[in-house]
């Protein structure tokens, strides 16, 4: 059922990850499609190196007056707002701070930051003088950003683990629709620790080297970082969120169900919210981990409801699997895709693996490099994301040509 | 107006306060919630009991109590705990830094959504569900993602969690907060026959004002009949 609501303008992105700490290099690392810019590191898993998707840049210093918020995931949450800080003061000016809401995901908060904290416990025997618990909490992540932003609307965090990301824009969306805000800072922040890189290593969920999605050689994921911050209004115009479809699996808490049925009903759910018939999507950034499980569901799932033309691919072999953040990092790809178009042609990032597909995988249009797509005059693309607790969120964003 | 929503049926469970005659009569004399305690959830095949931790046998209580059997797997859900399972987090952090290798069944029991992940395995579940957290603000906040799922989907209930166990003595010194162990489920809907509410923002409450957690203050308020809550910035005033 599609409920009538006012326009969702993604009006502003902020972005930084494994392929650089802007837009303009995050694109173009996007679309050349070399995983070039994954680094090894023998720090986070005992005797184990490991290829990771790390922030390289230097992450800005959270401010004095916020020093209980500091820890690297809030710095990287910053080094996203920063870039548009100036579209997200008029907005605030514009709408008065009462009026801005921030939901933001995370499936890691401040870990990483607490995992030094532990270090110096086991250590010293007394808890790190710098330590907050405000670095570690979930709901840590939109308390920051809120006031770093000094607004007073709604703050929260959502933590839905892999699906994160992208369920903070869907409820952002939700706000602004009931009138109870009139901009809404919505995005995610995930950050590298070792609590996530042990536990997923303990599920045998990494991969050697490069993850390799949809090959018959694929082994696991290939762990990353990032953030992506969007500016939401509820203008017309611009690039839109039209599209919203989630679903629970009832099934395991660490497993897809093995048929794609609740990866099929989030992405049905999000064209049905949008009004959509299947033929409107130009492109589906899939969520395509590279897991033996997940990529042979997923790609049962597009063709039930897809057919096997539709250009797809998995950008996690470029930034890595970025979890919490992961959602709203892929809308932010799709977001580029979009703001970067001419004359209504699609450059579509490439799907990256060793070229030997999977058999058992339904033989799904993995996106070559240099591919592109003239859909006509509306540009619509779709982004998966699905997490732990079998926890599924899909989007769809729009550009008029 | 959009930001109302009906409270269709409710079930809470603390320590001491295990049914509804019981938070009845402490609504009348409210007094700070037990921190130690949880319900036996024998209601729960007895595999997915074993993996209970207290606030997972909290939060199912709460969600089981306040629905139908018919209901279990038609709602959307939201689960809004502040800490959620961070003092099985912080165990597996201790053995994270003394470099031990991680039970993989504990790591993926540790996310925020665990508890959701574990309702909708035991109730066959299928529909939209979140799990979120805002400080002080997270029962409010729990309130409030309801109410964006009842705008993406109005005609269907959404199923309100709120739960938190005390934490970790470690952390509990830097946190100020009014302690105790507690499961709240609320079943809202746009429509229907039981009291309504509006929320707004022009609260002027102060965060943790009572010395009980603000899911309980709520069930205060809803047992007494008052009409308006203040939580924090939140406001709550029942609809005529």
């Amino acid at each position: 059922m599609t409920v009538a609501r006012p326009p969702c303008r993604l009006a502003a992105l902020g972005v930084v990850n494994a392929l650089g700490g802007d837009a303009e290099s995050v694109w173009r690392g996007l679309v050349a499609g070399e995983p070039s810019r994954l680094s090894w590191n023998d720090a986070l898993v005992p005797g184990r190196r490991l290829l990771v998707g790390a922030v390289t840049e230097r992450l800005p210093e959270i401010p004095a007056a916020l020093a209980r918020f500091g820890c690297r995931n809030n710095a990287m949450a910053l080094a996203a707002l920063r870039q548009i800080e100036g579209p997200l003061r008029e907005a605030i000016a514009r709408a008065g701070a009462a009026r801005v809401g921030v939901v933001l995901g995370t499936s890691t908060s401040g870990v990483s930051d607490a995992e030094a904290a532990f270090r110096y416990q086991h250590d010293h025997g007394g808890l790190d003088p710098a330590f907050d618990y405000a670095q570690l909490e979930f709901g840590g992540l939109a308390a920051f950003a809120a006031e770093w932003l000094g607004v007073r609307g709604p703050v929260y965090t959502l933590s839905t683990a892999c699906s994160s990301g992208a369920r903070a824009l869907a409820s952002a969306r939700s706000l602004l629709a009931m009138g109870l805000c009139d901009a809404v800072v919505a995005g995610a922040a995930d950050t590298l620790c070792g609590l996530t890189t042990n536990g997923f290593g303990a599920l045998q969920a990494i991969c050697e080297g490069v993850t390799n999605p949809c090959s018959k050689n694929r082994s696991g994921l290939t762990l990353g970082e990032g953030a992506a911050m969007f500016l939401l209004t509820p203008e017309a115009g611009g690039i839109q969120l039209v599209g919203a479809g989630e679903s629970s699996e009832a099934h395991h808490m660490s497993a897809p169900e093995p048929s794609g049925a609740g990866a099929e009903a989030a992405m049905r759910g999000a064209l049905d919210d949008a009004g959509l018939a299947p033929d409107d999507i130009a492109y589906l950034n899939l969520h395509g981990t590279g897991t033996p499980l997940n990529d042979t569901m997923e790609c049962q799932a597009v063709a039930r409801v897809f057919g096997t033309a539709l250009p797809v691919s998995s950008t996690k072999p470029l930034v890595g699997h970025t979890l919490g953040a992961a959602g709203a990092l892929e809308a932010a790809f799709c977001w580029l895709m979009l703001e970067r178009s001419e004359r209504g042609e699609l450059e579509l990032p490439p799907h990256c693996f060793d070229g030997e597909r999977d058999p058992e995988i339904p033989p799904v249009h993995l996106v070559g490099k240099g591919e592109s797509a003239r859909p006509g005059a509306m540009l619509r693309v779709m982004t998966n994301s699905f997490g732990f607790g079998g926890n599924n969120c899909t989007l769809v964003l729009e550009r008029q040509v | 107006m959009s930001a109302r929503a009906h409270v269709a049926s409710w079930f809470a469970w603390a320590p001491g306060l295990e049914d509804r005659p019981a938070w009845e009569v402490w609504a009348q004399a409210p007094e700070p919630l037990a921190l130690e305690g949880h319900p036996d959830a024998s209601f729960l095949p007895p595999m997915l009991r074993r993996r209970c931790t207290p606030l997972t046998r909290l939060v199912l209580t709460a969600a089981f109590g306040a629905l139908a059997e018919e209901e279990r797997p038609r709602v959307r859900t939201v689960f809004a705990t502040r800490h959620g399972s961070i003092n099985e987090s912080i165990e597996l952090l201790h053995q994270v830094v003394a470099g031990e290798r991680l039970s993989p069944t504990k790591f993926s029991h540790t996310v925020h959504n665990a508890q959701a992940g574990l309702f909708c395995i035991a109730a066959g579940n299928r529909q939209a569900s979140s799990s979120l957290a805002a400080g002080a603000d997270t029962f409010a906040c729990g309130w409030l993602e309801a109410l964006t799922h009842l705008e993406r989907e109005p005609g269907r209930p959404v199923l309100l969690v709120a739960s938190d166990v005390p934490l970790d003595p470690t952390f509990a010194v830097l946190v100020k907060e009014p302690p105790g162990a507690y499961g709240l489920g609320l079943l809202l809907a746009r429509a229907g026959t039981g009291p309504a509410f509006d929320l707004d923002l022009a609260g002027r409450g102060a965060p943790g004002a009572q010395p009980w957690p603000d899911a309980a203050e709520f069930l205060r308020f809803l047992l007494a009949g008052e009409e308006r809550l203040e939580l924090g910035r939140f406001g709550f005033t029942r609809a005529a």
